[in-house]
């Protein structure tokens, strides 16, 4: 975000950053509306609205891949760096920790279900602690 | 790989952040750069050594 020169790619940097956050808010947004419109706004009888939820959800998160990879094009190549190794990071957690919990799963291990939606929070909050670390380490 | 990057910044008495903005990059990569825990790309290693007017094997140092 803060790659900056006379050719004005600091301000390239931030509009990209902004316009990231507003694409996250409305992918949040949307993601709401298609988990709790059905019964809350309509009825939950009436699959048209929750499959147009759930289109609209889904077009979003295409604007929020693509406001990401812009994101990503802005930075300099150190601030990629840190943002590679924080993908890294949180793949590898999640696909060693994803497979672990299914063959856990498989064997009757786990007591108790659990609700999918943890995994990509699982994801998102691992990759803000490494971005955070990244930061504190070459500050 | 080692560079006289620090040296050179502190002979034209640059912030970190002057630095960063005449190369095009974060103050952070800067940091990074001095302090050897991150190589710049040939493009960036390019700018560094024109700024400072040097030849790129002046600025950068192979380890080996």
């Amino acid at each position: 975000m803060q790659a900056r020169d006379e050719t004005g790619a600091y301000r390239v940097s931030i509009k990209t950053a902004v316009r990231l956050v507003l694409w996250t808010f409305a992918w949040a947004a949307t993601l709401a509306l298609a988990k709790f419109g059905p019964g809350l706004l309509w009825d939950s009888r009436q699959p048209v609205a929750s499959w147009v939820a759930v289109a609209v959800n889904l077009a979003v998160g295409i604007g929020w891949i693509v406001a990401f990879a812009r994101f990503l094009r802005a930075q300099d190549e150190f601030q990629r760096k840190i943002i590679q190794d924080a993908l890294t990071v949180a793949l590898g957690v999640g696909w060693v920790g994803g497979f672990a919990y299914v063959v856990a799963d498989a064997a009757d291990l786990v007591a108790y279900d659990v609700d999918v939606a943890v995994f990509p929070a699982l994801l998102g909050v691992v990759y803000m602690i490494t971005i955070l670390v990244g930061r504190l380490r070459y500050r | 790989m080692r560079n006289r990057v620090k040296d050179l910044r502190a002979e034209r008495a640059w912030t970190q952040a002057d630095l960063a903005q005449r190369v095009g990059v974060s103050r952070q990569a800067i940091n990074a750069i001095e302090t050897g825990k991150f190589d710049p790309s040939l493009p960036v290693a390019f700018r560094l050594a024109r700024l400072f007017d040097q030849r790129i094997e002046e600025l950068f140092f192979d380890d080996q």
